[in-house]
C-alpha cells in the first residue's frame, strides 16, 4: 500500500518544554493507524503539524511521498488532510450547512448566498446519507448533541476534500454505543480507500478497529505495531514505559481518616455523568494520588471539592470533626485549612490584572488577618507578600504592585502555592499542580506537597503525569469514567496501574 | 517581561518588486505602562478631541478667537456660570457614582435615570404627604430618595443573578416604565393644583437644600463631595473594595478563594441605584423644588460616560463629572449666544468619549515599525 502521509524526524518545543524530540509517523491509504500514548506522549502535539496548525522545528513530512511545508491549516486542506479536534471548532448559533461553509469557503460553486448554500445542503445530504449519518443540515449547532457535531465535523473536513483524516481522541465525549458506530463508519470509511489517523489512549478501540498502531511517549515514536499481532499487555507496557521501582521513602504511618469523599456524582444532563460515583477517603500524613487519562473526571472531581463553580452535584464531603463541606463557602473552607490549588493557573488560581499582593492577600483577608471590614490594612498585606515571595522564592517579582499575569509559569504557581501555604493546611486539593513547569519549578511544588504531608495534612494530588504520581504519592486510585475503578498501596506496579487506566471498558 | 508578540500585523506596503526593504507595522500587548506615560496619552486625546470639536464649532459659526473665551474663561471666571457648572455637577457626580459602582462589578446598569426618577418620587412623596417634622423633613427626603432609587435597581440585580437576565435590556427598560409612572403622577395625583401644569407642588423651603451664599448649588456640591469621598472609602479603604475588584478581574477566581462574588455585585448594584436616587433627591431638592416631568433626561447617559472616561474611580469621576457639567453649561451659552442647536453639544461629548475611548488601544498596545528585507 501506498504512503498517504509520512513525518520523520519531528521535534516541537513550547516555551522551552520540549513536546517533541524525534517524532516519526507512517499511515498508508486504506488504513485505520491508531497513535497511542499517554497525555502529554505529544500525540496532539504531533498530528497538529500534520494538519498544520504547528511548525515543526526540525523534521520532515511527506504527502503521497511528496514532501512538503505546511503553511497553515488551509495549506493542510489543499493536500487533503484534515482534522477533528477534541474540542470541536463550530459556531453554535449557525447552522450544520453554515458551518460546512465557514470551512471551505472556496469549495463552492457560483451565485447567490442562498443557492450557494442550497447547493452545499444537497452535497451535506449526500455525504451524510454515504457515511450512514442522520444530520439534518438546516439544524442550528447549539440543537446537536455532542455526537451529532462530531459527525458535523467529520462531513466539515471531508466536503473539503480530505482523504488523510485525523481524529483527536474521538470517543473521549462519547458513550460506549456512540464510540462504537463512529469507528466502524471511521473504518469503512479508510477500507474505501481513505486514511484515517485515530489519536486515542483506549487500548479497546486499537484493538477492535485499528489496522496499524504507533506508540508514542515522551515526545518520542516508540514502535509501530499491528494491534491484531500483540497483547494488550505489551501495548500497555510500550505505552507506560518499563517500570521503574518507585523510589523508597521513609514514611510514617498515616493518621486518622481527614476527609471523606462519598458518592459523589454530577447530572446526567448533556451525555454522560461526568463523576458517577466517587468514594475515597484522604487520611491525615499521606498523600493520595488520582490517575487516569485526562478527561475521565478529574477536573470535575477537582471543582467540587475545591468549589470551583456553583456546580451541583449529589453526594458527601465529610471533614472530619466538621462535618458535610458540600454546601459550604469557600471563604469558610480557607478558614477550615483546606488549601485548594487548581489546574487553571491564570484562570482560576490568580487574577492576573490584580497585584502580586492582592493576589497573596486575598485568601487571608477574610478572617481579619489584612484589618477589619471597614479597613483595609494594605501595609499588612505587603509586608507578608513580601515575605511569602521570599520564602517560596517566588521570582520575577519586581514590585508587589506588578501584576500577577506577568510572572512565568513556575513563579505564577509558586504565588498560588504561597498563599495556600500561608496557613499550616489540614487538607491540600492539588490539581496538575506542575502541569507546564520547568524541572526546577516542579520539584520545587512537590517538595512543597511533601512538606504538607509531613506536617500532618491530607493530600490530595490529582494528576495525568504518571511518573509524578508514582514519585510522590503514598496510595494512587485510578479514575476512569469518573469512577475511581483501582486503588494501589505504594509500591505500586507501574504496569498495573497502567492497564486499570485504560482497561476500563 | 515583554509583551506577546505580534497580535495583528498591517502591511505597510504594496507588495514590492525585487529585494527591497519593506516597512512593516506590528502590534504588540503591552502589559504594563507607567502612569505617567497613559495620563499623557489621555491628555493628548482629549487635545485631539476638543481640536476636532473646536474646527466643528468654528464650521458651525462660532468665530474661532471666542471658543476661548467662551468655552474657558466664561464657563469658569464668570460667577453666575461657575454656579451653573456647580448646579449642574452635583447629581452628575452623584450618576456618575452610581454608574462606577455598578460597573466595578461588570454590571452594567443602564437604569440610572429610572433609579434617579425613584428617588426623586420618593423624596416629592415625603413632600407631598407631608411626613415627619420640618427639621427632619430634607433628611427624611433623602433616605426615601435613597431606599427607593435602591428598591429599583434590585429589580434588575435580582433578574440577572437568579435568572441570568441581561441586565443591559432588563435596566433600561425599566427606566421607560419609572419615566411613565413619573408622568402618570404628574399629569395627576401630584399635579400642583395651582396652575394645573404637570409638575408637583412647590416644596416648602425646609424641603429645599438650604441656600449658602445665595443659592443651592454650594449645598449640592458639599453633599455630592462627602458621597464621593464615601464612594472612595468603599472601593479603596474597604475589604469589598478589593472583593470588588476581583469581582472585577476574574469572578471564577474570586469565587474559588471564597470572595463571596454575587454578594458583591447585589451590593454594588445596590449602591449604583442609592446613587442615583441621591442623584435625583439633589435635583428635585436642590435645583427644580418639586417633581417636574422630564428633570432626568441626559442624566443616565452622562453617568455612563463619566464612570467609563474615568475608568471607574470614584476621584476621577468627580472631576470628570466637574467637566461634563462645564461642557453643557458652556454648550448652553453657546445655544444662547450663537444660534448651536444643543445637539451639537452632545456630539462634542461623543467626539471627546471616542478620542478618549481610542486611548485605551494605545495604552493597551504598542506600535512597533518592523523594516524588513522583503524578498
Amino acid at each position: 500500500m501506498a504512503t498517504a502521509l509520512q513525518l520523520t524526524g519531528i521535534a516541537k518545543s513550547f516555551d522551552g518544554f520540549k513536546a517533541l524530540s524525534d517524532a516519526h509517523f507512517h499511515a498508508r491509504w486504506g488504513e485505520v493507524h491508531a497513535l497511542l500514548g499517554e497525555n502529554g506522549a505529544g500525540k496532539s502535539s504531533l498530528m497538529n503539524i500534520a494538519a498544520g496548525l504547528y511548525a515543526p522545528e526540525a523534521g520532515q513530512m511527506w504527502v503521497d511521498d511528496n514532501p512538503v511545508q505546511l503553511t497553515g491549516p488551509r495549506d493542510a486542506a489543499r493536500h487533503r488532510i484534515g482534522m477533528v479536534h477534541q474540542h470541536f471548532k463550530l459556531v453554535k448559533p449557525f447552522t450544520v450547512a453554515e458551518n460546512i461553509m465557514l470551512g471551505n469557503p472556496l469549495a463552492l460553486g457560483e451565485g447567490s448566498h442562498r443557492r450557494r448554500l442550497g447547493q452545499l445542503e444537497a452535497q451535506i445530504r449526500a455525504k451524510a446519507q454515504e457515511l450512514g449519518f442522520d444530520i439534518d443540515p438546516r439544524q442550528r449547532i447549539e440543537h446537536l448533541s455532542i455526537a451529532e457535531q462530531q459527525r458535523v465535523e467529520i462531513l466539515k473536513v471531508l466536503l473539503a476534500g480530505a482523504r488523510i483524516l485525523i481524529l483527536d481522541e474521538p470517543t473521549a465525549v462519547l458513550t460506549d454505543k456512540e464510540a462504537e458506530r463512529l469507528l466502524s463508519t471511521v473504518h469503512a470509511l479508510a477500507h474505501s480507500g481513505a486514511a484515517v489517523v485515530l489519536v486515542t489512549h483506549k487500548m479497546a478501540d486499537v484493538k477492535t478497529y485499528a489496522d496499524r498502531v504507533t506508540v508514542m511517549r515522551g515526545g518520542c515514536t516508540v514502535k509501530t505495531v499491528d494491534p491484531k499481532q500483540v497483547a494488550m499487555a505489551e501495548l500497555v507496557q510500550l505505552t507506560v514505559g518499563d517500570s521503574i521501582a518507585a523510589p523508597v521513602r521513609g514514611r510514617s504511618p498515616p493518621g486518622e481518616a481527614r476527609l471523606r469523599v462519598r458518592g459523589v456524582r454530577t447530572s446526567e444532563a448533556g451525555g454522560r455523568r461526568a463523576l458517577a460515583g466517587v468514594d475515597l477517603t484522604l487520611h491525615a500524613g499521606e498523600i493520595y494520588g488520582l490517575a487516569g487519562v485526562g478527561g475521565n473526571g478529574q477536573s470535575e472531581l477537582a471543582a467540587a471539592l475545591m468549589g470551583l463553580d456553583d456546580q451541583l452535584f449529589e453526594g458527601e464531603l465529610v471533614l472530619e470533626g466538621f462535618g458535610d463541606l458540600a454546601r459550604t463557602s469557600n471563604a469558610e473552607r480557607r478558614a477550615l485549612q483546606i488549601a485548594a490549588i487548581p489546574a487553571d493557573r491564570y484562570g482560576i488560581a490568580l487574577a492576573g490584572a490584580l497585584s502580586v499582593a492582592e493576589n497573596f492577600g486575598v485568601g487571608q483577608v477574610h478572617d481579619g488577618r489584612y484589618g477589619p471590614t471597614w479597613r483595609l490594612n494594605a501595609k499588612r498585606m505587603q509586608l507578608d507578600a513580601r515575605s511569602a515571595v521570599a520564602q517560596f522564592d517566588v521570582q520575577g517579582v519586581r514590585s508587589l504592585d506588578q501584576k500577577a499575569a506577568l510572572l512565568s509559569g513556575g513563579n505564577a504557581q509558586k504565588l498560588v502555592l504561597a498563599r495556600e501555604f500561608g496557613r499550616v493546611p489540614r487538607v491540600v486539593l492539588a490539581h496538575s499542580p506542575s502541569r507546564g513547569l520547568d524541572v526546577r519549578a516542579s520539584a520545587d511544588v512537590h517538595a512543597r506537597l511533601l512538606a504538607a504531608r509531613d506536617a500532618g495534612a491530607a493530600v490530595l494530588l490529582i494528576s495525568e503525569d504518571l511518573d509524578e504520581v508514582l514519585a510522590l504519592t503514598d496510595r494512587v486510585g485510578v479514575m476512569a469514567r469518573g469512577r475511581i475503578v483501582a486503588e494501589f498501596e505504594q509500591p505500586a506496579d507501574r504496569l498495573s496501574i497502567g492497564q486499570a487506566m485504560v482497561d476500563h471498558d | 517581561m515583554q509583551a506577546s508578540s505580534a497580535v495583528l500585523a498591517a502591511n505597510g506596503s504594496p507588495a514590492s518588486r525585487g529585494p527591497l526593504t519593506s516597512r512593516r507595522y506590528a502590534l504588540e500587548l503591552r502589559q504594563q505602562m507607567a502612569w505617567p506615560k497613559q495620563a499623557l496619552i489621555l491628555a493628548i486625546s482629549l487635545a485631539i478631541g476638543f481640536g476636532i470639536s473646536a474646527a466643528i464649532l468654528v464650521a458651525a459659526g462660532v468665530p474661532a478667537g471666542e471658543l476661548l473665551n467662551e468655552f474657558v474663561l466664561h464657563t469658569l471666571f464668570d460667577l453666575q456660570s461657575l454656579q451653573a457648572v456647580l448646579f449642574q455637577a452635583a447629581p452628575m457626580i452623584l450618576v456618575g457614582l452610581g454608574a462606577t459602582m455598578a460597573f466595578r462589578a461588570r454590571f452594567w446598569n443602564l437604569g440610572l435615570e429610572g433609579q434617579m426618577i425613584w428617588g426623586a418620587i420618593g423624596a416629592t412623596a415625603i413632600s407631598f404627604l407631608d411626613i415627619g417634622p420640618p427639621a427632619l423633613r430634607l433628611p427624611l427626603m433623602l433616605c426615601m430618595a435613597t431606599a427607593l432609587g435602591l428598591l429599583w435597581a434590585l429589580a434588575p440585580a435580582l433578574l440577572k443573578l437568579r435568572l441570568g437576565v441581561n441586565e443591559i435590556i432588563s435596566s433600561l427598560m425599566l427606566n421607560y416604565i419609572a419615566g411613565n409612572f413619573l408622568l402618570h403622577l404628574v399629569y395627576g395625583a401630584w399635579k400642583d393644583p395651582k396652575d394645573s401644569f404637570p409638575y408637583s407642588p412647590q416644596f416648602r423651603s425646609f424641603e429645599r437644600l438650604p441656600e449658602w451664599f445665595g443659592n443651592t448649588a454650594p449645598a449640592a456640591i458639599a453633599l455630592a463631595l462627602v458621597v464621593t469621598a464615601l464612594a472612595w472609602w468603599f472601593v479603596g479603604i474597604s475589604r469589598a473594595g478589593l472583593y470588588l475588584r476581583f469581582v472585577d478581574a476574574n469572578p471564577r477566581m474570586a469565587h474559588a478563594v471564597g470572595v463571596p462574588v454575587r454578594r458583591m455585585i447585589l451590593s454594588a448594584v445596590l449602591l449604583s441605584g442609592a446613587l442615583s436616587g441621591v442623584a435625583g433627591f439633589v435635583v428635585v431638592a436642590g435645583q427644580e423644588g418639586r417633581l417636574t416631568q422630564a428633570f432626568y433626561a441626559g442624566y443616565g447617559v452622562s453617568g455612563v460616560l463619566i464612570a467609563f472616561l474615568a475608568r471607574n474611580n470614584p476621584l476621577a469621576a468627580t472631576v470628570v463629572a466637574l467637566l461634563v457639567a462645564a461642557l453643557f453649561v458652556a454648550g448652553r451659552n453657546l445655544q444662547v449666544f450663537y444660534q448651536i442647536p444643543f445637539s451639537m453639544v452632545q456630539l462634542i461629548q461623543a467626539i471627546v468619549v471616542i478620542c478618549v475611548a481610542s486611548s485605551d488601544f494605545f495604552i493597551r498596545h504598542r506600535i512597533r515599525a518592523v523594516v524588513s528585507q522583503a524578498g
